[in-house]
């Protein structure tokens, strides 16, 4: 404890030659000899001043604040805290096992299917997909009696099955006619997604439940004469869907091929025979119905209308939808079709939220009322410390310019939280703060330093900002890699904000307070 | 002078300890981590009223903040008697804001935030220990780093502070304005020239007046967030300053303390 008294001692104690800046104490900004006016050209001629300059014009244009029916509105995307929305997460209730297969991983998918009766992908050499929550022993047991070895077993699903997930979804909402949707796949590091999250704007979330529990009214009819047709069955007789395939593989010849229940398969062949289709499949064709909309028409195939017309009861179907990259689209499409909006997986809800208009705006408000107090205050307390305007406007003005470049970039690839915001007033905290280290470490001594003497000076400054700098990007990153929902955009703000003022904004205010400093 | 702030940080750790052996946490998990769901709405029904209306729910905690806003608080349910809760929730109060987040969900988001804060914290350490390359200061400011996360968990417990989401975010800031002063200090005194005591005050003068409009900005990020009822920032600006105040301690007696120790018997030798 006396060491350090004796240290508050020397703070309060003049400067000697080599001492410090004494606290409280204005920094003698005239004694340096000069024009007593700032070389505004030569300032603004300065790249690093003109990058600002440019970057903040820039930034505004991009967040277009304008006036709409006498309200101030930007082009700031905001997220699910601000304005009304609501959000689910969905867990996807599934496995991926890791195995070693003692033959081929294909045989090995297939009878796994039968014994665990549910659907079974091959993932890749090494992994295979259970569309199933199944518990882990019943699991292990049922790839040993296939002969296998299970390696590790992970709850979720592989990222194609996620990609198609995440395709339904966006299908079922948009045909749904809700604006503003985004389906989000959340995929860990190993390549396998346990959760996907829902944000919709504008609903409620007993909408947001509503909509995605939905599923779509699915329809086979057979063609009669002319333009009318006859109901075959409903969705509820389509057991499974595949995905889409080529038949025979490696045709290039697209489809889907779909199983219908047995009383399904036995509705399909009566009416195949009763409408005559068997016979003349050209005059009465297949259609398929979704909502009320033909999403598919074609003939029966010459096998197929004579395995009918045999009394043949035919479950597994294939329904080809053509040749090349449109074919494959189709196919695509109809697969999803097929499903009428349900999912290849069961799926829980794993989270879900929403908020309201009244208190979305509420929290906007606050938040801008948040970050413009703390610029206020941090503008008092530096000027309390420096008690000089030439100074502390810059300062502040810096900080400012960083916030809106920061919110610039921000509008582009982020929506605003509650989260991000408070990583936006961390950034004006810290940015200050090294502001500070600039302003400090050039008034060294207590005077105006020669250019020389002053650029090296700069230049430890910026060493300082620069490896603390690194420090924070290296403790944000992790939540950037992980998803931890809102926490990301959080990091992201964070180090984008870092980055800035490392790059742009810090190097430019050195550059500022030069020139007022040797007026 | 490096016995206080080492006091405080094991009593920081006997909490943190404790708290892990009531609860199996060392900080108590709030709604994001535990599971449940959380309500904000604006009315001027009584807490009791409030109560009586969502009895058949598992009400854990209702509570009133400065002006109408309420907090309420469920426990985990399942799907079923979720729908139903938001039903009638939206029902009441049209304006409400609802977060629910499912048992296993939060308990994979609890990991996942562990992982998360074990890294921040190796990677910068690491990034100390590239900038610095010598041993006693770079685990000064990891020591004073750590001690400031420490301690403000501690006082979360003590406030009653919830980890969430938007908590450990709070901490991992810390890291960011713990590390800015801490590295002004140990710059200043390992390379400049001069006298120990000046250049720790000259570090001194700058690195107080960060903390001050660190310590200033979140005050006042702290007042708008307890007036406005927004629940996220206050929490995340309670978290900082209860850090950026044990950052002081740490910085200029737990750190200088180190640095100071080290550089006397460096020229001692």
């Amino acid at each position: 404890m006396k060491k350090d008294k004796k240290e508050r001692r020397a703070a309060k104690r003049p400067a000697a030659s080599d001492g410090p800046t004494p606290a409280r104490s204005a920094p003698s900004v005239t004694t340096a000899g000069g024009s007593g006016r700032i070389d505004w050209k030569a300032l603004l001629t300065d790249w690093r001043v003109a990058l600002v300059v440019l970057l903040v014009i820039g930034s505004v244009i991009a967040i277009g604040p304008h006036l709409e029916d006498g309200e101030i509105r930007t082009n700031l995307q905001y997220g699910l805290d601000l304005s009304e929305g609501a959000w689910l997460q969905l867990e996807l209730k599934a496995r991926v096992v890791t195995l070693e297969p003692s033959g081929s991983i294909e045989d090995l998918a297939t009878a796994l299917g039968k014994d665990l009766d549910t659907e079974v992908l091959v993932v890749d050499a090494g992994r295979i997909e259970i569309r199933k929550a199944l518990p882990d022993d019943e699991i292990r047991a049922a790839v040993e009696r296939a002969g296998g070895r299970v390696v590790s077993i992970q709850q979720g699903v592989s990222a194609a099955t996620a990609d198609d997930i995440k395709r339904i979804l966006e299908n079922k909402i948009n045909s749904l006619g809700t604006r503003d949707a985004k389906v989000n796949t959340l995929t860990g590091l190993n390549g396998i997604a346990r959760y996907i999250r829902i944000e919709m704007a504008g609903v409620d979330m007993n909408t947001a439940q509503e909509i995605v529990g939905k599923q779509g009214k699915f329809e086979i009819r057979i063609v009669t004469a002319g333009n009318a047709s006859e109901h075959v069955l409903f969705g509820d007789a389509i057991t499974s869907v595949g995905l889409p395939a080529q038949e025979p593989p490696g045709s290039n010849s697209w489809g889907v091929s779909f199983t219908l229940s047995e009383s399904g398969a036995t509705a399909f062949r009566e009416a195949a025979v009763r409408h005559g289709a068997v016979n003349d499949p050209d005059s009465h064709h297949l259609i398929m119905v979704l909502d009320n909309e033909t999403v598919y028409d074609a003939p029966l195939s010459t096998d197929l209308a004579a395995k009918l017309r045999g009394g043949e009861n035919v479950r597994q179907l294939f329904a080809s939808t053509g040749v090349g990259e449109e074919g494959k689209n189709d196919a695509t499409a109809l697969e999803i079709h097929l499903r009428a909006g349900a999912l290849p997986v069961d799926v829980s809800i794993a989270g879900s939220g929403s908020v309201s208009a009244a208190l979305g705006d509420h929290f906007k408000m606050m938040s801008l009322l948040a970050a413009v107090i703390a610029v206020i205050t941090v503008g008092v307390v530096v000027f309390y410390r420096y008690r000089e305007p030439a100074i502390v406007l810059p300062m502040v003005l810096t900080n400012l310019a960083e916030l809106a470049i920061l919110l610039g970039i921000c509008r582009f690839i982020i929506q605003l939280d509650l989260a991000t915001i408070a990583g936006l007033i961390a950034v004006l905290g810290t940015g200050i703060d090294q502001l500070i280290i600039i302003t400090d470490e050039i008034l060294h001594e207590g005077k105006v330093p020669s250019p020389n003497l002053y650029l090296k000076r700069l230049a430890r400054a910026l060493g300082i900002i620069v490896a603390s700098a690194a420090t924070v990007v290296a403790a944000m990153l992790p939540l950037v890699l992980m998803d931890l929902s809102t926490l990301r955009g959080f990091a992201i703000v964070t180090i984008l904000g870092v980055l800035i003022g490392v790059l742009v904004t810090r190097p430019a205010y050195g550059r500022i307070i030069m020139a007022i400093l040797s007026r | 002078m490096v016995a206080i702030p080492l006091v405080v940080l094991a009593v920081a750790l006997v909490i943190l300890g404790f708290n892990t052996l009531m609860t199996g946490m060392p900080v108590t998990p709030g709604m994001d981590f535990a599971g449940g769901t959380a309500v904000t709405v604006f009315t001027d029904d009584t807490l009791e009223e409030i109560a009586a209306a969502f009895a058949g729910y598992p009400l854990i905690d209702v509570e009133s903040g400065i002006n109408d806003g309420k907090y309420l608080k469920f426990g985990p349910m399942d799907d079923d008697r979720f729908r139903a809760l938001s039903a009638s929730i939206i029902e009441r109060y049209p304006d409400a804001k609802i977060d629910q987040i499912g048992a296993a969900f939060g308990e994979t988001l609890q990991s996942q935030a562990a992982i998360a804060l074990a890294f921040s914290f190796i990677l910068m350490a690491i990034v100390v220990f590239l900038v610095f390359r010598t041993l006693v200061p770079s685990v000064a400011i990891i020591l004073s780093a750590f001690s400031d996360i420490a301690i403000a968990a501690a006082l979360m417990n003590v406030f009653s502070i919830p980890l969430t989401l938007a908590t450990t975010a709070g901490l991992l800031m810390l890291i960011g304005y713990s590390v800015d002063s801490d590295i002004l200090l140990t710059n200043r005194v390992l390379k400049r020239q001069g006298s120990i005591a000046d250049k720790m005050s000259g570090a001194f003068t700058t690195g107080f007046i960060m903390t001050s409009t660190a310590i200033a900005a979140a005050i006042a990020m702290w007042v708008v967030a307890l007036l406005g009822q927004v629940e996220v920032i206050f929490q995340i600006s309670s978290v900082i300053l209860l850090g950026l105040a044990a950052d002081l301690m740490n910085t200029w007696m737990l750190n200088a303390g180190i640095l100071h120790w080290y550089l006397e018997g460096r020229e001692a030798r």
